[in-house]
């Protein structure tokens, strides 16, 4: 994941007109994307809604002039984990049917359901979609300027500046994950490598791990101590310059909101149905 | 363990968010009266620290991997389970809104299994095991195995109650994958304190100031 943290920072340094908006436009229209589709009941008629979403989705993407690799590279990364579960929704029967067509009767009693399979796919389009939306809000803001949105926002001060410290030491520790694991590779040492005793192999990670924790604390207090002696105290808090927003930005977040909001409810309304 | 959007209704995600909330606030309240006054850039570089050593695979069986969560080492460290509710905040929040990595609309429910469970039931059970056995690595290896273990149980009761896993299979499935993984984590939690007090017994304030829990 750290390594990640490198490649997603380098996209959101590119330039593009989704990259020159305000952070707050981007989180707003992210995070409403994200509401809006997991307030859609477990229905079909998320198919529609989901389509229309990932088409929106897509039309901002292309204008990040990010390439679609690197959206599939990450999408990737994330969906393998809880995709195992959406498919064994497919044996599993859930409350939200009532009746259970068997489309496949497996060995110990084992079927797999029509309905089953109509929710898998639900669950499948919501957790894509939403995961798109957050790949685009991340690929495309620098993590400061998505703290100082954030806090523009109204995130409290506090949390505030203890999230900004986190950021801005999250790539010292990045390059310090880099440097213990090449000394660990000078050292020849592999944790998967099964030619080495499996205690010896979790008492090295283990230190590796405590070092890390003793260098992390230590550098907490080192940067403590020098925010001391620049006059920080309890009432201290990160300065964000106040910023309104641009005309086209402001024409941008309230259209977007309106189009997000809209489409549910005239699916939901109308019942339209694209499949 | 990091349950991301789509698996748990919009309504629901909600409580989670305002339970989450009120322990957020108590670790921020924590943070400011506990900590020396105003030691926050501390912990806020250490969450930074917790995230990055959450990176490092860890070999489970036939290949697989698995991470440190370190609510547990946080909290017998620090000697307080805010400090596991505070770190863990922070690095959901960014591993959410960066990575994906567990979701925006759970984020309150993830807070909630891996920050505020991981961490009491890390430091209690840490407190009560070394009242019971005086060993430092006994009660640090159960403490992590159950901060490990009882998080993904109340992950698997959320999704039954969200309708998305069934109960049982879901206890079973969470119940077994951590299980495993938490033994791995309460070796390498064992490990990591055992360095710790024996090259910084100052950082630790649980009360533990010798390698073997003395």
């Amino acid at each position: 994941m750290i390594e990640e943290l490198f490649r997603i920072e380098r996209d959101a340094l590119k330039d593009s007109v989704i990259h020159r908006l305000d952070a707050r436009v981007k989180i707003a229209i992210a995070f409403a994307a994200i509401i809006a589709l997991v307030a859609v009941p477990y229905s079909t008629m998320i198919f529609t809604v989901g389509i229309i979403f990932y088409v929106f989705f897509c039309v901002l993407w292309a204008c990040t002039r990010l390439s679609p690799i690197i959206y599939a590279k990450r999408a990737l990364a994330i969906i393998p984990l809880w995709g195992i579960i959406i498919f064994f929704q497919i044996f599993l029967k859930n409350r939200y049917y009532t009746t259970y067509d068997v489309v496949m009767s497996l060995p110990f009693g084992i079927n797999i359901y029509a309905q089953s399979i109509e929710f898998a796919f639900i669950l499948f389009v919501k957790f894509v979609i939403c995961i798109s939306f957050i790949i685009l809000l991340s690929s495309t803001t620098k993590l400061q300027d998505m703290l100082e949105g954030a806090s523009r926002m109204g995130l409290p001060a506090e949390f505030a500046l203890a999230l900004g410290m986190m950021i801005r030491y999250l790539f010292v520790f990045g390059y310090m994950y880099r440097k213990i694991n090449e000394t660990l590779k000078t050292k020849c040492f592999d944790a998967f490598d099964h030619h080495l005793p499996y205690r010896y192999r979790l008492q090295q990670l283990g230190y590796t791990i405590g070092t890390m924790f003793i260098r992390s604390y230590e550098q907490g207090e080192r940067v403590y101590t020098s925010m001391l002696c620049r006059g920080y105290g309890r009432e201290s808090y990160l300065f964000v310059e106040k910023k309104a927003l641009k005309r086209h930005e402001w024409a941008f977040l309230s259209t977007s909101l309106v189009f997000i909001t809209a489409v549910p409810v005239i699916v939901w309304i109308t019942r339209i149905s694209l499949f | 363990m990091h349950i991301p959007d789509a698996f748990i209704p919009i309504w629901q995600g909600a409580i989670y968010w305002i339970i989450a909330l009120v322990f957020v606030a108590l670790a921020l309240k924590w943070a400011r009266d506990e900590m020396n006054e105003e030691k926050l850039p501390l912990i806020a570089v250490l969450a930074a620290g917790i995230f990055a050593l959450q990176s490092f695979n860890l070999p489970v069986s036939m290949g697989t991997s698995g991470h440190l969560v370190g609510g547990a080492l946080a909290a017998i460290i620090l000697g307080s389970p805010f400090a596991a509710v505070f770190i863990l905040t922070l690095v959901l929040i960014v591993q959410a809104i960066l990575f994906g990595d567990g979701g925006i609309t759970t984020l309150g429910a993830n807070i909630i299994n891996m920050g505020v469970i991981g961490g009491f039931v890390g430091f209690y059970t840490f407190k009560g095991m070394m009242g019971a056995t005086k060993s430092m690595p006994i009660s640090a290896f159960v403490a992590a195995w159950l901060a490990c273990l009882i998080p993904s149980l109340a992950c698997a009761v959320e999704m039954f109650l969200a309708g998305t896993f069934p109960l049982t299979e879901g206890l079973i499935a969470m119940g077994i994958y951590h299980g495993i993984i938490g033994v791995i984590e309460g070796f390498v939690t064992v490990a990591a304190i055992y360095l710790i007090t024996t090259a910084r017994p100052d950082l630790v304030d649980t009360g533990v100031k010798t390698p073997s829990g003395a």
